[in-house]
């Protein structure tokens, strides 16, 4: 059996809304794999319901095989599926070494545990130096990052990022860029990077998925897609600034 | 003078564990929970009842009693409403408050039970020309161990952890697979404890019990947990302390105008409102989601 994270024939509707249509995407473990798309695509949608915060309509989700369908988030956290979050949704009045013990804590690892998870993960994003800082006055940018190490101490089998990139400047995307290699040559967790710097994921990712309108527009390895006519038509038009030298 | 200070003191930590105590359940379910005065009275009753098995025994049993009766609540109706809203939720705790009241009546009947708890709590210590209770030093004594053991617990423990990452973001903690049953259960329990503990005072100064004999404490209290800064747990705790030192000093100062008391309490509450609205120690998440 392929160790592998399936999103297969996921359809979903808001009303008369159709926001994804018979889309499949798969991560296999120990692969980075992009979803693009322009703003509206479902992305986002997708996201939520592979990890458990949406219900599709049809269409089945599994990792390892294993359906996962009807679980709660924290359940599949527990099962090794863990998320980012846009906005980081990070607890202010924590510490950011707490924030991200949380993050171990929450899938059933032991204090000291946790505190080691929190430190490697720590070190391993670049964090040390804000780590007894309160989450509250972070920037943006540092936000996501503290959300990526709390996913992280869950010790994830698949991961799955919600723009890690968007608010980072031009030092930190190259340190996330490095820090996504780390996490798949050190733990082998595969990832799913939703991310509008095409240049992060042609660098980061051996495959992309592109969505357009609901649409799976093209699977593929991230070169071929920068080539291909409907993903250029449909999405690049927004994404080209990402592409050369980034728009964040 | 040096009384007036340690009454002052002593009132102020006595409301600022009752705050505390409310301050951990709204914290964790946003629940303003008006049935933690019954807590507190049922904590007085079975220290009553129980007084004759010697004060060690009956405050175990009074502070068992009430910890159980706090999760039997949380159990029996509020875990049964987690989806629904703050005002079902505050409904529903009115109604757990009346249907204890009325139980409390029926049990051991309306009038008051008195009873001795802790006699030797009225007697004073005499410093040079000054002379003070020992019932304020030994109040003073135990709501400074019950905060700092409280204050150990949660910013210490990892349940302390889990408990200010519920309180600070309840629906984010319960997505990162912080246990939001065992959380809340928790927070329930050491609310119980620490109406037990407001009990054990209370009784020790009136030595007696009715079925109404939490409310007026629980009422200023929850002004308390609003001044402190509603989602905050040390400002729940500061909160419930200013109310209890304002009311002694009041009544101190206001001699035979103490009637007032009550009057100007609310004009400094309205005041401190006015000028920081959303308490002495706002909650940031708390703020962002209302």
């Amino acid at each position: 059996m392929t160790q592998m994270l399936e999103a297969v024939s996921i359809v979903k509707s808001f009303g008369a809304i159709r926001v994804l249509e018979d889309v499949t995407v798969t991560v296999r473990k120990g692969e980075i794999v992009g979803l693009l798309g322009p703003n509206g695509a479902g992305k986002t949608t997708l996201l939520n319901i592979m990890a458990g915060y949406e219900t599709q309509n049809s269409g089945t989700v599994s990792i390892d095989g294993r359906c996962i369908d009807g679980l709660p988030p924290e359940t599949r956290t527990k099962a090794g599926l863990a998320r980012t979050f846009q906005s980081g949704r990070l607890f202010p009045e924590l510490s950011v070494t707490e924030n991200v013990v949380l993050g171990a804590i929450g899938a059933g690892a032991s204090i000291k545990v946790a505190n080691r998870r929190a430190l490697d993960a720590l070190e391993m994003l670049g964090l040390t130096a804000v780590m007894t800082q309160p989450a509250t006055g972070l920037s943006h940018g540092l936000s996501r990052l503290v959300g990526l190490a709390r996913a992280l101490t869950a010790n994830p089998d698949y991961l799955i990022m919600d723009e890690p990139a968007a608010g980072l400047n031009n030092h930190e995307t190259p340190a996330l860029l490095a820090a996504l290699e780390s996490i798949q040559r050190e733990s082998g967790c595969g990832m799913l990077l939703i991310e509008h710097n095409v240049g992060l994921v042609a660098d980061a990712c051996s495959r992309v998925f592109v969505l357009a309108s609901g649409e799976l527009l093209f699977e593929g390895p991230p070169e071929d897609a920068l080539a291909d006519e409907g993903v250029l038509s449909a999405y690049l038009g927004d994404a080209t600034m990402g592409l050369h030298g980034g728009r964040e | 003078m040096i009384q007036t200070l340690l009454d002052a003191l002593s009132y102020g930590g006595l409301y600022g564990l009752a705050a505390l105590g409310i301050g951990l359940v709204f914290g964790v379910m946003r629940l303003v929970n008006f049935a933690h005065g019954e807590l507190i009275a049922i904590g007085a009753y079975l220290m009553i009842i129980t007084i004759d098995l010697g004060l060690p025994l009956s405050i175990l049993i009074a502070v068992a009693g009430t910890a159980a009766l706090a999760l039997l609540m949380e159990l029996s109706v509020f875990k049964r409403l987690r989806l629904a809203g703050p005002s079902v939720l505050l409904i529903a705790s009115f109604g757990v408050s009346i249907f204890l009241q009325r139980s409390y009546e029926i049990i051991f009947g309306a009038l008051p039970i008195s009873g001795q708890i802790a006699p030797w709590m009225s007697g004073v210590i005499e410093f040079g020309d000054t002379t003070i209770t020992r019932g304020s030093i030994l109040t003073i004594i135990l709501a400074l161990a019950l905060l700092l053991g409280m204050r150990f617990l949660i910013e210490s423990t990892t349940l302390g952890l889990q408990i200010r990452a519920a309180s600070s973001d309840f629906q984010t903690a319960r997505l990162l697979g912080v246990r939001s049953n065992y959380v809340i259960g928790a927070a329930f329990v050491f609310s119980g404890v620490l109406a037990a503990a407001v009990a054990f005072v209370l009784v020790t100064q009136r030595g007696s019990v009715d079925p109404l004999f939490g409310v007026n404490i629980t009422i200023l209290a929850l002004v308390g947990t609003v001044i402190g800064g509603l989602g905050s747990l040390q400002g729940a705790a500061l909160g419930g302390f200013a109310v209890g030192a304002t009311i002694s000093l009041l009544n101190s100062f206001l001699g035979n105008y103490r009637v007032y008391t009550y009057t100007w309490l609310f004009i400094l509450v309205i005041i401190v409102l006015l000028m920081r609205p959303s308490g002495l120690i706002s909650n940031k998440a708390y703020k962002e989601r209302a």
